[in-house]
């Protein structure tokens, strides 16, 4: 399980990251591409915590950890319904 | 110019968030509005997205060195969530000063404890080489953290870390690892309401969110060498001027 979160954790966050110095670049340059390049750089590590918990879910369902698969997936839905509700 | 300011910014939130498990937001958001003039709710919005920036960059190595105690993080983070869930409706009921003057007497006392038993921190950082203690103790004070995060916009892992430290037995290292994989998730929750109200300037966060990356890989790396009663003494002192910056502000809105 572990290895599968850091893997989720280091996707999210390497695109967050290549994509908010390509925006920082992009500005610097006075290009209007900036901001959109910003954006989605925050939106790709604002969807590592979902991202992280539904992993953590399905590892502790393997293992056969019901309980903490229960209370790391009632963490994933007020993650998504707040989401869901700032989106709206 | 501003931008590699704002890189620098950046670097000592994430080194800090990777080696003591808190946010940063203590050091960002007063340089953001102080420093760069940014209004308060774009500065708390683009500290945020540092935490989750800090917490994901720093938990991609600590998770992957078997050093984030999973079990743990995921039960007190139930705890936070609810905690935060009930501190955000209740939050316009309640006098901010008091509320800020409790925090700060809290902090001293975790502050002071911490401090006389840093010689006793053990350097230990594989999960599972310690048996963990006092679950209720543990889930209350997170239960606590999510409140005080959800009234006062400040992250969780101040009290997190010491509980985990102090009452469920964790080692200080694991504490802090598990801590920083925390409060990305507790970060996210408020994020997200910021990022939908139009709080955040995204073009704000891009450098710091680049610094707080390096400054997590720089912490990741530091936490393996560095002695556990030397992170566990800087806890306190941090933890201290975090406290003395409450009464301060409590203080001043009260005048």
């Amino acid at each position: 399980m572990n290895r599968a979160v850091s893997i989720t954790l280091w996707i999210g966050t390497l695109a967050g990251v290549l994509l908010c110095a390509a925006a920082a670049a992009a500005d610097a340059m006075g290009q209007p591409s900036a901001r959109g390049l910003a954006r989605l750089g925050v939106l790709a590590l604002f969807a590592t915590p979902p991202l992280r918990l539904a992993v953590v879910t399905a590892g502790f369902l393997r293992a056969k950890q019901r309980r903490l698969a229960l209370a790391s997936a009632t963490v994933l839905v007020v993650l998504l319904a707040t989401a869901v509700r700032a989106a709206l | 110019m501003t931008a590699l300011l704002l890189l620098v910014l950046g670097f000592n939130a994430g080194l800090l968030g990777a080696l003591m498990g808190l946010g940063g937001g203590i050091i960002v958001v007063p340089a953001l509005t102080q420093l760069f003039h940014v209004p308060f709710r774009a500065a708390v919005a683009a500290s945020l997205v540092t935490i989750v920036a800090s917490s994901s960059a720093a938990s991609a190595a600590y998770v992957g060195r078997d050093q984030v105690d999973l079990r743990v993080a995921v039960v007190l983070e139930l705890a936070t969530v609810t905690g935060a869930l009930v501190g955000s409706s209740v939050a316009g009921y309640l006098p901010v000063v008091v509320l800020k003057l409790l925090f700060a007497t809290l902090a001293f006392y975790v502050a002071t404890t911490l401090w006389r038993r840093r010689h006793g921190a053990s350097d230990v950082m594989q999960v599972g080489s310690y048996e963990v203690q006092r679950w209720g103790t543990g889930l209350g004070v997170s239960g606590l953290a999510g409140a005080v995060s959800g009234l006062l916009g400040v992250g969780g892992g101040a009290f997190k870390v010491p509980a985990m430290t102090l009452a469920m037995g964790l080692p200080f290292k694991v504490a802090a690892a598990t801590s920083n994989f925390a409060i990305g998730v507790t970060a996210a929750v408020s994020a997200y309401l910021y990022y939908g109200r139009g709080d955040l300037d995204p073009l704000l966060a891009a450098p710091v969110v680049i610094g707080v990356f390096l400054g997590a890989r720089v912490g990741t790396r530091a936490l393996q060498k560095l002695p556990a009663r030397r992170l566990q003494g800087g806890f306190a002192l941090l933890l201290l001027f975090i406290g003395a910056r409450m009464v301060w502000d409590a203080l001043r809105s009260a005048a």
